[in-house]
C-alpha cells in the first residue's frame, strides 16, 4: 500500500512539474499539445498569414530583427538612436525625411532652414502632430530628444558629433531655433535621421540606460504604426497608428520576429525583408528563388581598433608603441580576406581608394617586414594578444581564424574571443587588444566622428586623443568639395600616422524582399541601418 | 615450509587470475558490440595519433579553396577558410579524446578517494563530503566555465579540463560511499583492522578493489560523456578558444544552416568521428560490464 | 517523514547560501568593474569622481563579505535586483523561467513516457523488433551530440519540409495558441527527447528484466495469472521505482541540455537569457540565474530523496 502511495506521489510531482510548466508558457493550453498529433501537424500545413489581415487589401507584412548584432535584445524595440531598421522606422520619423542617397532631404516632422551663416536653424514643427497615445508631439520632444540623445550610452556617434555643436536652442510655440558654435554641412542630414521619441513617455527613464528602460516594451510611437503587441522573446507586432496625420500605409499589420539568423528565418519563409553582408547569407539568399536581391551602395566599414588607453589614463601598455601596430597590420593580408565578402574594396583610411580625396596610402602585406619590426619594436612575443569580435556568423568567424593565423605566422600568440560588442567591451574590461567591428556607415565623416576627443565611447579607446579635433571640425564645416578633400586629406595623413584603427574594407550590402511584397516602381534603398523614404505606404504584401 | 606454501598459493592464485582472465576475454570476445567499439577505438585512436606524430596540416588556411567537397587530395574537403578538414579531424580526436579521457581518469580518481573516505569513516567527514558534492552537483557547469574564463582570461584547455574533473566526479563517489558504507561492516574489513593494517591500506588495498568493476565501466562511458560535453560547451561559445582544434569547435560549422545544407561534409565528418567514437565507447563500456559485472558471472 | 522531509529542505538553505557565496566571490574576482556599464563613458570621462561617488553609494567599495550580505539580504526579501542595464531582473526571470520549464518538463513527460514504454515493451519481447530499433535509438541518440540533432531537424523539418518553424516560441501570426505551442514546441522537445528517451530505455528494460526474472513474478506466473497482469500489476509496479529516481536523476541533465537546445532554436528561454548574460559579463544576472537553476537542481535531488525514503525506511533510518 505504502508503495503504491509513494509511486502515486511521485508521479503527481512529474504532473505537477509539467503542469507547472505548461501553465506557464504565454497562457497556452494547460495540457500537452501533443496529445492530439495528427491533427495539429494537418491543422499546420497551411499558415496562410493572411487570413488575419482585415479586409485584406494590404496584407500582413512580416520583419524579422536579428538578435545577434550584439544591440538588439529579443524583449524589446531596439533604439533607433543607435541603429535604424525597417521596423523602427515605421514607428518613429525625424524632423526630415531623407532620400535615398541620405543626402537629400525633405519636410517630415518639421520645415528646417538654415541661416546664411550655417551657425542658426529655424526648425517649425507641422500643426496637429500626435503621438500615438494621443499626446501633442510638440517642439518640447524636440528639444528633449535632442538633450537626452546626448546623455545615452548606446547611441550613433554621428547624434554626438553634430548636436555637441549645438551652443543654444530654444523653443517658441512650434518653431524651435538651434544655434551652433560652427557650421556642421551634414546637419540637415543627421536631422532627417534623428527620430523625435516621447518626452513624456521616457523623461523619467535614466538618461544612460534609456535604450533598455520599459518603455521599448509598449512604445509611444509617432509614425505609420504603433505597438500591438509584444512577446517577449518571440516577437512584437505593430498595427495601424491611428494618430498617424498623413495617408495610412496600404499594409495594416507588421508582424517583426526575433531571429539569431536571417538565412533560416528566410528559408522557413518568416521573413519579408531581409539585409545584410556576409557571404552566408548573401550566397544563401541567392539560391532562394522567392527572394530577390537587391544591392544597396552603403559605405560599410569593416575594421579592427587597437585598445589604446581611455581618458582615465588607463592605459593597454602593449599596443602604445605604433611601431607595433604598424607591424601588425603588415603581418594581414588584407586583399586575401576581402574575397570572404561577396564585394570588398580593401581600405586604407576611412576614405575609400576610390574617392577622389583618396590619398594613395596603402598598408601593405609583408609578413616577414612585420616579424622584424614588432622584435624591433621590443614586442613581447610571449604575450598573448587578445582579440574581441561579436559578430558570431562564419564570415566573420573565418575571417577572424584568418587574422589569428595571419598573426601567428608573424610569431605572436593571439587569443580571439566572441565578446558583447567590438566597442564597450574594448574599456570596460581592457582586457583585449583589437576589436574587431563592423560600422554602417552614414558617411565618411561618422568614421573620422569616432576620433573626436570628445566621442563618448571612443574617447576611452583612443585616450581622449585631440589631434584629429580640428581636421574633424574642418571637415564637418566644409560646406565645398575642395574644402572637403582637404580636410579629407588631412585626415587621412592623421590616421595613417596614429593607427589607432586597421582599415579593413568595405563590404557590398544587400537587401532582400520576399515576392510576396509588392513595392511601387522606383524604390530606392538606402542604407538598412538608416532612414529614407520608400513610398512605403504605396506597399502591399500579398 | 612456510615460505614454498606461500608460493604456491600465490601461483595458485595467479594461475586462477589467469584462466579468469581467458574466460573474459573469451567472453568479452564472443561480445560482437564490444569488440567492434574496441576495433572502432583503436582505430580512430592510432589514427589521430599517427596524424599528429606525422604532423599533418591543420592549420593553415588556404581561402582560394576553401569550402571545397571532398576529393583526391582533400578527401574529407576543407573546411570554411580552406584548411584540410581530414587533418582538423585528426588532430581535433586527439583534443578530443585527451579531454574526454582525462577528465574521466582523474574525475573517477576523485570520486573514488573522496568515496573511499566518505564512506569509510563516515560521521562528519562523510557529511562533509556529501555536501561538498551535493553543492557540485547543484552547480552549473556553464556559470563555472564563464567564470573562469572571466578570472583566468584565457579559453586555454586547461579551463575545461579543471572544470569537467571538478564537476565530474560526484556519480563515482555516491557509488564508492554506498559501497564502502555497506563493506566497511563485513568480517574480513573488521579483521584486517584488528591485524593493524593501516587505514589507508584497508581503504584501497581491501575494500577499493571490490568496487573497481563499476569504476572502470562508469569511466569509460564518462569518456563519451565528456567528449560530448565538450562539444555542448563549444557550440555555445563557451568551449577551448577556435584555434584548437577540437570535435565540438570543428562541428561548430554546422551552426550555420548554409553549411548544413550546402556543405556537408563540414559537419558530416567531425559529427560522424564523434558519434563513432562515443558508440564505440558505449559498446565496449556495455561490453566490459558484461564481463566484469560479477552478478552476472 | 515529515521531519526528515523539513530536514532535507532546511538543508537546501546553506547549500544554496554556499553557491551562491562562491558565485559571488568568483565574480567578483573577475574584476570587471559594474560601474563601466552603468554610467555613460563620456560622463566617467569627465568627471571620474562621479564613479566614485556612486560606487561608494552602491556599496561597491564595503568589504565583499558585506556586500555579499547585503545582496543576500535582498534575495531574501525579494528584491532580485537590476543587470546592468539597469532592467529589472525578476521580469527577466519571470519572463524566461516558464519557457524553460515548460521545455524540460514536456522533455521529461515524453521521455518517460516512451523510454519507458519501449524499455518494457523491449523487456517482455526481448529480442524482437522493438527491442532492436529501441536499442539502435537509444545509441545513436547517446552518441550523436544533441545540438547536431537540433540542426539536423531543422534542416528536415523547418527547412526542406517547412512544417514547423525553426525558432522562437510564439508566432506572431498564430490563430490558436495550442496548436501554436505545439508547432514551436514539436522540434525542441523532440532533440531533447532523443537524448533523454535513450538512458531511460536502457534502464527501464534492464530494471524490468531483473524484475520479470525473479522468484515472486515466476510465482506469481506459476499460480495462473493471465501474462498481461503480470506484467502490468507485478513487473511494471516494481520496475517503476528505480526508474523514477534515474528519471529525478535527470533533471539536471536535461537544464544543460536546454542551453544548448535553445540556443540551437532561439528558443527564449532562461538558458539563453543565461549564456547571453554570460558573453556580456553581465554578472547581477549571471548570479541570480545560478540560484535559480541550483535550487531547481536541488529540489529534484531532494525529490529523489524523498521517493527513496518512501521506498527504502533503511535510508530514513540511516540519515
Amino acid at each position: 500500500m505504502k508503495k503504491l502511495l509513494s509511486l502515486m506521489l511521485a508521479l503527481s510531482m512529474m504532473l505537477a512539474l509539467a503542469a507547472c510548466g505548461g501553465g506557464g508558457g504565454n497562457g497556452g493550453g494547460g495540457t500537452p499539445p501533443a496529445s492530439n498529433p495528427p491533427a495539429g501537424s494537418t491543422g499546420d500545413q497551411t499558415p496562410p498569414p493572411a487570413d488575419g489581415g482585415g479586409n485584406g487589401s494590404g496584407g500582413v507584412l512580416r520583419l524579422a530583427l536579428s538578435t545577434n548584432d550584439g544591440s538588439t535584445k529579443d524583449d524589446r524595440v531596439p533604439t533607433p538612436w543607435l541603429n535604424h531598421n525597417m521596423a523602427t522606422n515605421l514607428m518613429w520619423r525625424c524632423l526630415l525625411l531623407a532620400d535615398s542617397s541620405l543626402t537629400k532631404t525633405s519636410p517630415d516632422l518639421a520645415e528646417v532652414t538654415i541661416s546664411d551663416d550655417g551657425l542658426t536653424y529655424t526648425i517649425t514643427m507641422k500643426d496637429g502632430l500626435k503621438w500615438s497615445d494621443g499626446e501633442p508631439l510638440t517642439a518640447d520632444d524636440v528639444l528633449w530628444s535632442i538633450d537626452a540623445v546626448m546623455a545615452a550610452t548606446n547611441k550613433n556617434s554621428i547624434y554626438s558629433a553634430a548636436f555637441g555643436k549645438i551652443t543654444e536652442k530654444s523653443a517658441d510655440g512650434n518653431v524651435i531655433t538651434l544655434v551652433l558654435d560652427s557650421p556642421y554641412a551634414s546637419m540637415m542630414d543627421i536631422l532627417a535621421q534623428f527620430s523625435i521619441l516621447p518626452k513624456h513617455s521616457l523623461e523619467s527613464a535614466d538618461p544612460a540606460t534609456i535604450d533598455t528602460a520599459d518603455f521599448w516594451k509598449d512604445p509611444v510611437t509617432s509614425g505609420y504604426y504603433m505597438m500591438d503587441e509584444m512577446s517577449v522573446g518571440n516577437y512584437f507586432t505593430l498595427k495601424l497608428n491611428p494618430n498617424y496625420e498623413g495617408t495610412a500605409p496600404k499594409i495594416e499589420k507588421v508582424t517583426v520576429s526575433f531571429v539569431t539568423d536571417f538565412l533560416t528565418a528566410a528559408q522557413a519563409g518568416s521573413a519579408d525583408f531581409l539585409y545584410g553582408n556576409a557571404s552566408d547569407l548573401v550566397s544563401g539568399m541567392e539560391s532562394l528563388s522567392n527572394y530577390q536581391s537587391i544591392p544597396v551602395d552603403v559605405l560599410f566599414y569593416k575594421y579592427f581598433q587597437f585598445n589604446m588607453k581611455g581618458v582615465d589614463g588607463n592605459e593597454n601598455e602593449a599596443m602604445q608603441n605604433v611601431e607595433v601596430r604598424k607591424a601588425l597590420i603588415k603581418a594581414i593580408d588584407r586583399i586575401t580576406l576581402a574575397g570572404f565578402y561577396p564585394t570588398a574594396n580593401v581600405l586604407n583610411s576611412g576614405v575609400p581608394n576610390s574617392h577622389e580625396a583618396y590619398n594613395g596610402f596603402e598598408y601593405e602585406y609583408n609578413p616577414e617586414q612585420a616579424k622584424a619590426d614588432l622584435v624591433a619594436a621590443g614586442y613581447d612575443m610571449d604575450r598573448t594578444l587578445r582579440i574581441c569580435y561579436y559578430n558570431n556568423d562564419q564570415t566573420s568567424i573565418d575571417l577572424i581564424n584568418m587574422v589569428v593565423y595571419y598573426l601567428e605566422q608573424a610569431g605572436l600568440k593571439v587569443e580571439a574571443t566572441l565578446s558583447n560588442d567590438g566597442t564597450t567591451d574594448l574599456f570596460t574590461t581592457r582586457n583585449y587588444d583589437m576589436g574587431f567591428k563592423g560600422k554602417s556607415s552614414f558617411s565618411m565623416e561618422e568614421w573620422y566622428s569616432e576620433y573626436m576627443s570628445t566621442d563618448a565611447l571612443f574617447a576611452n579607446i583612443f585616450g581622449g586623443d585631440t589631434a584629429f579635433d580640428d581636421a574633424i571640425a574642418k571637415l564637418a564645416s566644409s560646406t565645398n568639395d575642395a574644402d572637403k578633400n582637404a580636410a579629407l586629406a588631412e585626415l587621412q595623413a592623421l590616421e595613417q600616422e596614429k593607427v589607432y584603427k586597421v582599415p579593413m574594407f568595405t563590404v557590398g550590402n544587400y537587401v532582400f524582399v520576399s515576392n510576396n511584397v509588392n513595392m511601387p516602381a522606383g524604390v530606392e534603398f538606402c542604407n538598412p541601418l538608416y532612414t529614407c523614404d520608400i513610398d512605403f505606404a504605396n506597399w502591399t504584401v500579398a | 615450509m612456510s615460505e614454498t606454501a606461500t608460493v604456491s598459493i600465490k601461483e595458485q592464485n595467479k594461475s586462477a587470475a589467469s584462466s579468469l582472465m581467458k574466460k573474459n576475454l573469451r567472453k568479452f570476445l564472443r561480445n560482437k558490440l564490444a569488440v567492434l567499439g574496441l576495433v572502432v577505438i583503436l582505430v580512430i585512436l592510432v589514427a589521430c595519433v599517427a596524424g599528429a606524430l606525422l604532423g599533418v596540416d591543420y592549420s593553415t588556411p588556404n581561402p582560394p579553396i576553401m569550402r571545397q567537397a571532398p576529393s583526391g587530395e582533400h578527401i574529407f574537403g576543407t573546411d570554411t577558410i580552406g584548411r584540410d578538414l581530414f587533418a582538423r579531424v585528426l588532430f581535433g580526436g586527439c583534443y578530443s579524446i585527451f579531454i574526454g579521457v582525462f577528465c574521466a581518469v582523474l574525475s573517477s580518481v576523485l570520486g573514488a578517494v573522496l568515496g573511499a573516505i566518505a564512506g569509510y569513516f563516515g560521521k562528519w567527514a562523510d557529511m562533509i563530503i556529501v555536501r561538498i558534492s551535493e553543492i557540485f552537483q547543484a552547480f552549473p557547469q556553464l556559470v563555472l566555465v564563464m567564470m573562469l574564463v572571466a578570472i583566468l582570461k584565457e579559453r586555454s584547455i586547461n579551463n575545461m579540463l579543471f572544470v569537467f574533473v571538478i564537476t565530474g566526479w560526484m556519480t563515482t563517489f555516491r557509488m564508492v560511499r554506498n559501497e564502502f558504507m555497506s563493506l566497511k561492516n563485513e568480517t574480513y574489513v573488521k579483521v584486517c583492522e584488528a591485524f593493524g593494517m593501516s587505514r589507508s591500506n584497508v581503504m584501497f588495498k581491501q575494500i577499493l578493489p571490490n568496487v573497481m568493476t563499476p569504476i572502470i565501466v562508469s569511466t569509460t562511458t564518462n569518456v563519451a560523456y565528456f567528449i560530448l560535453q565538450e562539444a555542448s560547451l563549444s557550440f555555445i561559445g563557451l568551449g577551448v578558444s577556435d584555434s584548437t582544434p577540437t570535435w565540438g569547435n570543428i562541428l561548430n560549422a554546422a551552426k550555420s544552416i548554409d553549411v548544413v545544407q550546402n556543405q556537408w561534409w563540414l559537419w558530416v565528418f567531425p559529427g560522424l568521428a564523434i558519434s563513432l567514437f562515443v558508440l564505440a565507447i558505449n559498446f565496449f563500456g556495455d561490453g566490459l560490464r558484461d564481463v566484469l559485472d560479477a552478478k552476472q558471472q | 517523514m515529515l521531519k526528515f522531509i523539513a530536514k532535507k529542505l532546511l538543508l537546501m538553505i546553506p547549500m544554496l547560501i554556499v553557491i551562491s557565496l562562491i558565485v559571488y566571490l568568483g565574480l567578483k574576482s573577475t574584476g570587471v568593474d559594474p560601474i563601466n556599464s552603468m554610467i555613460p563613458p563620456e560622463v566617467l570621462s569627465q568627471n571620474p569622481e562621479l564613479a566614485e561617488q556612486m560606487r561608494e553609494e552602491l556599496g561597491y567599495n564595503d568589504p565583499v563579505l558585506i556586500q555579499y550580505a547585503r545582496w543576500l539580504g535582498n534575495i531574501v526579501r525579494g528584491d532580485f535586483g537590476y543587470t546592468m542595464k539597469n532592467e529589472k531582473i525578476i521580469d527577466i526571470v519571470a519572463a524566461r523561467l516558464p519557457y524553460t520549464l515548460e521545455l524540460s518538463a514536456y522533455a521529461m513527460l515524453f521521455s518517460a513516457v516512451i523510454g519507458i514504454g519501449i524499455g518494457i515493451i523491449s523487456a517482455i519481447r526481448q529480442n524482437g523488433i522493438v527491442d532492436y530499433i529501441g536499442r539502435v535509438l537509444a545509441v545513436l541518440g547517446q552518441a550523436v551530440p544533441q545540438f547536431l540533432v537540433g540542426i539536423i531537424l531543422i534542416w528536415i523539418f523547418s527547412i526542406k519540409l517547412g512544417i514547423f518553424p525553426a525558432s522562437n516560441r510564439v508566432s506572431p501570426d498564430a490563430t490558436n495558441a495550442f496548436v501554436d505551442a505545439f508547432m514551436h514546441l514539436f522540434l525542441p522537445v523532440l532533440t531533447l527527447t532523443i537524448g533523454m528517451v535513450a538512458v531511460l530505455m536502457r534502464y527501464a528494460r534492464n530494471t524490468m528484466l531483473d524484475v520479470l526474472n525473479s522468484d515472486y513474478i515466476k510465482t506469481a506466473r506459476s499460480k495462473g495469472i493471465p501474462e498481461w497482469k503480470v506484467y502490468l500489476k507485478h513487473g511494471f509496479r516494481n520496475a517503476m521505482k528505480p526508474v523514477l529516481v534515474i528519471l529525478m536523476f535527470r533533471i539536471p541533465t536535461l537544464i544543460g541540455g536546454s542551453v544548448v537546445i535553445e540556443s540551437v532554436f532561439s528558443y527564449p528561454g532562461i538558458g539563453t537569457t543565461m549564456t547571453n548574460a554570460i558573453t556580456n559579463m553581465d554578472y547581477n544576472l549571471v548570479l541570480v540565474i545560478t540560484l535559480i537553476i541550483a535550487a531547481v537542481m536541488l529540489i529534484c535531488s531532494f525529490m529523489v530523496d524523498v521517493i527513496n525514503a518512501l521506498l527504502d525506511p533503511r535510508v530514513r533510518l540511516g540519515e
